[in-house]
């Protein structure tokens, strides 16, 4: 079983956003415990406001532990996908691969009007669009393969030209030429989360996805949609290990009442979202972590990647 | 001792500023692979007192041709923000300063990442605005070219005017020629109130860009003269905005080569030299030049007549002037430009070195220096060891951090 936390770091209005140092002081407790990853959200629906932004946030978690994975939250409208492609590439060297994109196939209401498309984008085209989107930054992360780089000082060979791909893109949304100007991925390419996901977005997810994350409410939803996707995985040509099915367990729990969700069967693990709130924090440290220990599976010599910690394949062709 | 003490950057620049910097023998030569490196020279900076280090950036290959690309190390780094946002967790007092372009971001989403920038630093951020005028970042933007000139700088002016506004808090709501946001910035207000603002153009657009916005300009020049009509004509555009002399911290480039002996450091950057490339030298001198076809003409020979570029028009003709100037051939040219990119290189001794500085800052023609290493570390940590305790010695330059903040270091009010 896997275990992630998503902590969405806005803070409700009137309220103090949590500090980095607490911030960080919880992920080295989640990571002490073997938690998989945490997700850092940052963008909410509503007017709020948090201290950080999550992809430099990352970074500097990055800086301050040692195992645990690392995944943020970023939209398809608020970024252009070569930047995008940029930061995940760079943060994944950074935390020498432990770096995932969380990317939502759910528009945020006020992304648009605040990214200079103040008629908005129609669902449809949001969604042709960031498939293209993720598309476009899955190729961007294999533009260099394993052994490009040289470091030959003698013969003045930096990077070996012939193992350096251009991406040469030209789709409805975006043409990107590449390559990116950041190395191969430590894990081979950072890894791909998806989640809000509309039923149409099913078969997308089980062609690109690592990692898919469902909010259904109940266990029984979330275990209907997990066997749809999962189907959708093997249509594909993908081994159903391949991609990583986690459930979302919404913020309000008792221990006991994840026992609901430890007995069904189906998904690859559970994923508890919290909001940013250093009593809903240290409740979940002293009450749930210590339940979780009995499901946490993962053996310490497992890898150091968060590839190694999910279990799944290398990220990229090549 | 006189109150005002010079301003320190250190540029980093992965292997280092000269560009066969990653082929010299005690270059780190992974360095754009390793962040460990980038947290000792941050480290190495801070513990020097320096005020920032900065990151230039590119959203894209520096060199279009694939055979010279890959004979330098410039193809690969990190990106500069999640790189300055790991720096800001290793490092406490020193300033961390990004480009970014007002090309290929959105308002809204630059204001957030270096408000939050800011915020994790504790108040140490900047952000240097650049419009971009390369080409191969345009190819991986959509467009089909570069924007002209002018475009390029009516859309920063925009883009500048909406990040500060949301930084400040003030404006809410903006709806013009390129960009609209609704909503005030969700990111909290940061120790320092607003990141620092830093600009680096200098052309005409460049300048009153900075007069208008600029807290610290970064500039290329090669002569006391030429940097102190740079320095005069900037300072004198603050008035139309309402704005004071010191409002505004001027910061050339410098490219220093330091050992104990004027011999021994003129031996360092001749051994340097000798390893670039014909082929790679004239190649970045191309891209200075804004032209593709400079190899055509015999390498040397003097170098032709050129039409005006829209690419970097202030570096074009600091290139052709100082051709015309000492008379150089293309290859003469390629092989001095290789070394520090038109930038200001001094060869010497701590104590020649500190005179060159000196000058210039009590000569009016600097508030400051931006300091860039030919190769990491080795010239890093030769002028922090060297040349940093002979400015200290003639109170030239801080001997410990007087604030917490990259504003408290420059000296610089805070926003309104």
């Amino acid at each position: 079983m896997h275990f992630a936390v998503s902590l969405d770091i806005a803070a409700a209005a009137g309220q103090a956003g949590l500090t980095f140092t607490e911030i960080a002081g919880f992920v080295r407790e989640a990571e002490a415990a073997g938690v998989d990853m945490v997700i850092i959200s940052d963008s909410a629906d509503a007017p709020s406001s948090s201290p950080f932004e999550a992809t430099t946030l990352l970074a500097a978690l990055a800086t301050v532990t040692e195992t645990i994975g690392l995944v943020a939250g970023a939209s398809t409208l608020a970024h252009q996908p070569y930047n995008l492609a940029r930061r995940f590439a760079s943060l994944d060297i950074i935390s020498h691969g432990r770096i995932g994109w969380n990317a939502t196939m759910r528009q945020n209401p006020r992304e648009a009007a605040n990214f200079s498309r103040p008629e908005g984008i129609a669902d449809s085209d949001f969604h042709r669009r960031a498939e293209e989107f993720i598309g476009i930054v899955r190729g961007l992360w294999q533009g260099w393969d394993a052994e490009a780089l040289l470091f030959d000082k003698a013969a003045g060979r930096f990077h070996d030209p012939e193992r350096m791909h251009l991406l040469d893109h030209k789709g409805e949304f975006f043409s990107v030429r590449g390559p990116l100007n950041v190395a191969r991925s430590p894990q081979d390419a950072p890894v791909l989360v998806m989640s809000g996901l509309a039923a149409a977005d099913r078969s997308f997810a089980a062609g690109a996805a690592d990692v898919v994350m469902l909010d259904e409410p109940s266990p029984e939803d979330a275990k209907a949609v997990c066997d749809d996707l999962k189907r959708r995985v093997q249509t594909v040509g993908r081994k159903p290990e391949a991609v990583k099915v986690l459930a979302t367990v919404p913020a309000e729990f008792a221990a006991d009442s994840l026992d609901d969700w430890f007995a069904s069967q189906g998904w690859d693990g559970l994923n508890f979202a919290l909001p940013a709130d250093i009593s809903a924090l240290d409740n979940f440290l002293d009450r749930v972590l210590p339940d979780l220990r009995r499901g946490l599976t993962r053996s310490t010599d497992a890898g150091a990647t968060l590839r190694d910690h999910l279990g799944l394949g290398a990220g990229g062709g090549q | 001792m006189s109150g005002r003490q010079m301003k320190l950057g250190l540029f980093l620049w992965a292997t280092g500023h000269h560009i066969a910097a990653w082929r010299h023998p005690d270059a780190h030569v992974t360095a754009g692979i390793d962040i460990d490196h980038y947290i000792k020279l941050a480290r190495t900076a801070e513990a020097a007192k320096f005020d920032m280090v900065f990151c230039e950036d590119a959203a894209g290959l520096r060199e279009a041709n694939v055979q010279i690309a890959s004979q330098t190390s410039r193809s690969i780094g990190f990106e500069p923000v999640s790189l300055l946002s790991a720096l800001a967790a290793q490092t406490e007092r020193i300033g961390l300063v990004s480009t970014a372009s007002t090309g290929y971001n959105e308002p809204y989403g630059l204001a957030r990442m270096f408000a939050s920038l800011d915020n994790l630093s504790g108040g140490r951020a900047g952000w240097n605005l650049v419009t971009s005028a390369s080409p191969i970042e345009a190819a991986n933007f959509g467009s089909t070219g570069l924007r002209p000139h002018a475009d390029r700088y009516e859309r920063a002016r925009e883009f500048a005017t909406v990040v500060t506004g949301l930084w400040r808090r003030g404006a809410s709501g903006h709806d013009g020629q390129s960009f609209s946001v609704r909503d005030p910035l969700d990111i909290e207000p940061s120790p320092q109130g607003a990141p620092v603002m830093v600009q680096a153009g200098a052309s005409d657009d460049g300048k009153d860009l900075a007069a208008r916005t600029a807290d610290v300009v970064f500039s290329a020049a090669q002569t006391l003269e030429e940097a102190k009509a740079f320095h005069d004509d900037l300072k004198g555009r603050l008035a139309a905005y309402g704005r004071e002399l010191d409002d505004i911290k001027i910061m050339p480039g410098v490219a220093p080569i330091v050992a104990a002996t004027k011999a021994e450091a003129q031996a360092k950057y001749d051994a340097l030299q000798e390893l670039i490339p014909d082929d790679v030298g004239v190649a970045l001198l191309s891209s200075y030049l804004s032209i593709s076809d400079l190899w055509r003409y015999p390498i040397d020979g003097p170098l032709p007549e050129l039409p005006e570029s829209e690419g970097m028009k202030s570096r074009q003709a600091l290139v052709i002037e100082q051709a015309r100037r000492d008379g150089l051939s293309i290859r003469q040219l390629a092989r001095y430009f290789a070394g520090a990119r038109g930038h200001w290189r001094v060869v010497g001794t701590p104590a020649q070195i500190a005179d060159e500085l000196q000058a210039r800052f009590e000569g009016g023609a600097a508030d400051g220096f931006n300091v860039m290493p030919s190769w990491f570390p080795g010239e890093l940590d030769a002028f922090a060891t060297l040349v940093v305790p002979e400015l200290q010695r003639r109170g030239l330059f801080r001997k410990d951090y007087e604030g917490r903040t990259l504003r408290d270091h420059l000296g610089l009010k805070r926003p309104a």
